[in-house]
């Protein structure tokens, strides 16, 4: 998977997301979409990247995937 | 036992149109025999209901009465002279008389002037034994014509065989006018007028053209209104007046119109539109009536083919080695890479049993959720946007709703070139005095055409629709528009809260958004008080909403302007996305998406999924599968080896032409089932062939969630309909399918989904068509939606920030460029480029801004290149000022053109639709084609060698 393009795909789900002054909320809205609509390998491959800090996510888009790693790892 | 067919014969017509609805009824005697008819019938149509058949000629129940031709004339007690029974209105206690010496004998008179000026050859004439005319000179009894045929007439009059699909014969006109008529009050053109008076009367395509240099756009109303020969279809004249017919549905766009195919044996003689169609009531466009030949072109292809790679010859093989190849490829793809390396595309042309069915193999019998459809790149925003506010993936009204509105406003849509049947219902309620509000970079048709004109044009940026939204929601909001009784009762209390907080804010108001969006202040206020005021305001939109980077916002921004305003829940108002194809309402129904079951139900459930896998006898996947977009990134990372391609030529249509083809070229093996050798079947090693909408039975939903049935009228080309070929398909993988019949698969579809529980071929039979939801609470179907309480209970606000594409122009690439399509094409053309329609549309063009064609040199007609960060293309330039400065625009219907090889891999944030409509770009002066180009006629004519070499195999190219 291009993690690149996963990266920037998150970062965009992130900034659309982003209102208000909440920004946890916004997170967990952001891990929740991945959640809904990303297939696992995907889910898989940005939580690595991110993890290994080899890719750029933003703040808001970082927290969020350290929130879909605890969700799928609780599910798991 | 029901016919399988109807005979021939013409439509009962009733003279002129129905009486707008009302329940009081009135009783008048017509030939001493009481009938009882809705108030406002005229006299000839209160006959008719009741088999009273007065003769006419210039009355048609399609058209407003007109009364110039004279023959319709009755006798009323109390009333004087003659009456024209078309014109005059029933009322209560009247007496009418419609047969009697003195009223036959004018009627001969009036027939005997007709007949002195008409050619004789009735014998060898295209409507021999289905004129009006001669019905009418037998039902008035004409024996003679006592002018002779000596003096002046028109017999001599040359056709006009400029239209390639009809001619107009001016030697038989009778000027009625109804062609004139239909022109007008039908398609909304108004490209026909008579010219002259008297003798001199002469029907005049414009400025008196042939008509196909005329600003007819061919939808053959006039046609189809025409009593003589005068103006016939060349199926007509060619083949005779057909034997029997058969009700379908178009296959083209997502109006859906419904058809009368007018059948010798197997040959369609000709389509005419079916007068009780719910959605389209008796109009079509070029395209439905008169571009079916792509059925029968020679191009299409009979027999299965196999090769092992794309760069050997095809194989021509039988069903079974095809199935048993296919089958095995994918089983020693899955062994090898994992069951995950395998997907699916459903088509959005096929019909809702057959998207079902690819979408069933793919959970079933390949193991993943890898299924998506072509929704993917237009209409998916629109699925997410309206269930996260509304409740549900769907418009919210019937077509029929515009007749009740008031304000229209039209976003990103060009109905008049992609829904043309609806653009004319449309038009016919501006024309009544609706108001138009359109949102568009381009001036479109809409914006000022022959008695329609906007009253705003809001000319916004590329990729600014959010901020125009939100603008205009933001005047309604701060001036107290706002419908505070609907939003207290209707919706989310919190919700609306916070949304009205974010709207308020002075960012969002249309004065800061003016420099951003380029449209002036005053401009969005004047919009947004029409859209309030109403009381019935309706929003239409397109592509041109969803195939943004902000798409999915942008559907919710308009679902909260719909709300705020409290215009849903009735007729004449809502949110109306203009769904393109005959079926992408349809296969998203019917669970294309990776993410969701059939109804729309998320995979995670794990009821939904146990409720599927006991029907199927599977163990479903509650892992979202991957979507066409993150399938190619797949393909291009080694990952995904497999894909199985139904009715959709994704090389031609995705955007960023170099990756898809990347990513169709590192594929072990691709299946392409399709009535050509298209695009994506150049990267295929499987080529399955499959049956157009004339060979086999099935239903499709269009853009009103109205299923309609498809009825086979001719064998399929290759031996088997589509739907059994996913069936075979899934067989030889080891999933049996058996399915005798398309009703059974609706059957099930019934079953299991809930908004389809009272679907099924009986019910469709009976009522012509049924608009989901349909189950015990709307056992007939739900034209409108939302009545009372939404979908989800309470209509939910979101909040929806503008935040600007990431695609901007730069100093190399300071255009921006928007795509679109054009009414003689259709999508990727592969139908339409094989039938007459490219006498209007042979290429796709680049139309440019002189100002900007001036600072570059260009003129008219030059070779324009055009680049952006994905690629490069070359185009010939128009010169239009319908696009803004800085905008170019063209269309994708050739492959040539390669205008996907120009689009980037932007995309909504929420669905991942590409952004098609904003790419940065610059356009420059060329001599020579690009690049790709030459790459892609070399690649093209390496491909149709290998088709050749199979159907030929022992000749030389």
């Amino acid at each position: 998977m291009d993690v690149e393009k996963l990266t920037r795909m998150a970062n965009q789900i992130a900034a659309n997301l982003d209102y208000g002054s909440d920004k946890e909320k916004v997170a967990l809205a952001t891990a929740d979409h991945l959640k809904r609509f990303w297939n696992s390998t995907m889910c898989a491959a940005i939580v690595e990247g991110h993890q290994k800090k080899l890719i750029d996510l933003t703040p808001i888009a970082g927290r969020a995937v350290d929130l879909l790693a605890e969700q799928k790892k609780k599910s798991a | 036992m029901s016919a399988v067919f109807d005979s021939y014969e013409r439509a009962k017509d009733f003279g002129t149109p129905a009486p707008a609805p009302s329940t009081k009824q009135i009783t008048l005697t017509i030939d001493g025999v009481e009938v009882t008819v809705a108030e406002g019938t005229t006299v000839l149509r209160a006959a008719a209901e009741n088999g009273i058949n007065i003769p006419k000629l210039c009355a048609t129940d399609s058209l407003e009465p007109f009364g110039s031709c004279r023959l319709c004339l009755v006798e009323i007690e109390g009333m004087k002279g003659l009456p024209a029974s078309c014109t005059t209105e029933a009322k209560h206690g009247m007496k009418v008389t419609t047969q009697n010496a003195k009223v036959a004998k004018t009627r001969r008179n009036v027939m005997e002037l007709y007949i002195s000026d008409h050619p004789l050859d009735c014998l060898t004439c295209p409507t021999n034994g289905d004129c009006e005319l001669q019905d009418m000179a037998g039902a008035v009894g004409l024996r003679e014509v006592r002018y002779g045929y000596a003096g002046d007439n028109h017999l001599s009059e040359k056709k006009d065989t400029s239209n390639p699909y009809f001619t107009f014969d001016p030697s038989k006109c009778i000027v009625c006018s109804r062609c004139v008529r239909a022109c007008e009050e039908v398609q909304g053109t108004f490209a026909l007028t008579i010219q002259g008076r008297g003798f001199e009367s002469k029907v005049s395509p414009s400025q008196n053209q042939p008509f196909l240099d005329s600003e007819c756009v061919s939808c053959g109303a006039c046609v189809q209104a025409c009593p003589t020969a005068t103006l016939s279809e060349n199926g007509l004249i060619e083949q005779g007046v057909p034997e029997h017919t058969a009700i379908t549905t178009c296959a083209y766009c997502g109006v859906g119109c419904s058809f009368r195919a007018e059948m010798k044996g197997q040959e369609v003689v000709r389509m005419v539109p079916n007068k009780d169609g719910h959605a389209n009531h008796g109009h079509s466009c070029v395209k439905g009536r008169f571009a079916f030949g792509y059925a029968t072109h020679k191009d299409r292809i009979k027999k299965p083919l196999i090769r092992e790679t794309i760069h050997e010859p095809w194989r021509e093989v039988s069903w079974e080695e095809a199935f048993k190849f296919t089958a095995d490829k994918i089983r020693g793809i899955q062994k090898k890479y994992g069951k995950d390396s395998v997907g699916g595309i459903t088509s959005s042309r096929c019909t809702n049993e057959e998207t079902y069915l690819v979408q069933k193999l793919v959970r079933a019998a390949f193991g993943n959720n890898n299924v998506d459809t072509c929704a993917r790149v237009c209409h998916s925003p629109t699925g997410f946007g309206l269930k996260a506010t509304l409740g549900e993936s769907a418009g919210t009204q019937a077509f029929d709703s515009v007749h009740k509105s008031d304000v229209i406003m039209v976003i990103g849509a060009n109905p008049t070139d992609a829904h043309p049947v609806f653009a004319s219902h449309m038009k016919h309620r501006l024309r009544e005095g609706a108001k138009l509000i359109v949102v568009d970079p381009r001036a479109i048709d809409l914006v000022r055409s022959p008695h329609v004109e906007a009253q705003f044009h809001l000319a916004l940026r590329p990729s600014t629709n959010v901020a125009v939204v939100n603008a205009i929601t933001h005047v309604i909001l701060s001036e107290g528009l706002e419908a505070k009784e609907f939003i207290k009762e209707r919706c989310e209390p919190e919700a609306y809260k916070a949304w009205r907080d974010f709207i308020l804010d002075p960012q969002n108001s249309p004065e800061n958004t003016e420099k951003e969006t380029g449209v002036p202040a005053e401009e969005i206020r004047g919009a947004a008080r029409l859209f309030a005021k109403g009381p019935n305001s309706a929003i239409y939109y397109g592509l041109g909403v969803s195939e943004h980077s902000q798409g999915s916002t942008t559907v919710m921004a308009i679902a909260n302007l719909a709300m705020c305003t409290g215009n849903i829940g009735r007729e004449g108002v809502g949110v109306n996305p203009l769904r393109g194809q005959n079926n992408v309402q349809g296969s998203c129904d019917m669970g294309s998406f990776p993410h969701e079951l059939p109804g729309y139900r998320h995979v995670s459930d794990p009821n939904v999924r146990a409720l599927f896998g006991k029907e199927w006898g599977v163990e479903l996947e509650s892992d979202p599968g991957l979507r066409i977009p993150n399938m190619f990134d797949a393909a291009v990372a080694g990952q995904f080896k497999a894909l199985y391609v139904q009715g959709e030529d994704v090389a031609q249509s995705d955007p960023d032409t170099h990756h898809v083809t990347k990513a169709l070229s590192s594929l072990e093996c691709m299946i392409v089932q399709d009535l050509f050798l298209n695009e994506t079947a150049k990267f295929a090693t499987v080529f399955l062939p499959g049956s157009s909408f004339l060979e086999k039975n099935g239903t499709f939903t269009n853009a009103e969630r109205r299923i309609s049935p498809v009825r086979k009228v001719m064998e399929p080309l290759a031996g088997l309909e589509d739907w059994e070929v996913t069936q075979e398909l899934a067989k030889a993988l080891g999933y049996p399918m058996n399915y005798k019949h398309p009703s059974e698969i609706m059957d099930e579809i019934a079953r299991l989904t809930p908004t389809f529980t009272g679907v099924s071929y009986e019910k469709l039979d009976r009522l012509g068509s049924i608009q989901w939801p349909c189950n015990d609470k709307a056992e007939e179907g739900t034209p409108t939606m939302h009545i009372g309480e939404f979908v989800r209970g309470k209509g939910l606000f979101r909040v929806t920030p503008y935040v600007a594409t990431d695609e901007v122009t730069t100093r190399m690439f300071p255009l921006l460029l928007t795509t679109g399509r054009i009414l003689s094409q259709y999508n990727v053309g592969a139908q339409t480029r094989r039938t007459e329609n490219s006498k209007w549309h042979d290429e796709d063009v680049l139309e440019i801004h002189p100002h900007d064609a001036e600072q570059r040199g260009i003129e008219a007609g030059d070779w324009v290149g055009l680049k952006s960060r994905a690629g490069e293309t070359v185009l010939r330039a128009v010169l239009s000022e319908r696009i803004q400065p800085g905008v170019v625009y063209t269309t994708f219907h050739h492959p040539f053109s390669g205008a996907n090889v120009v689009t980037t891999d932007n995309s909504d944030w929420a669905t991942n639709c590409p952004e098609y409509k904003v790419t940065a770009v610059q356009a420059y002066k060329v001599t020579q084609m690009s690049d790709w180009q030459k790459e892609f006629a070399k690649f093209t004519d390496e491909q149709l060698e290998h088709l050749r070499r199979a159907r030929e195999p022992n000749t030389v190219s």
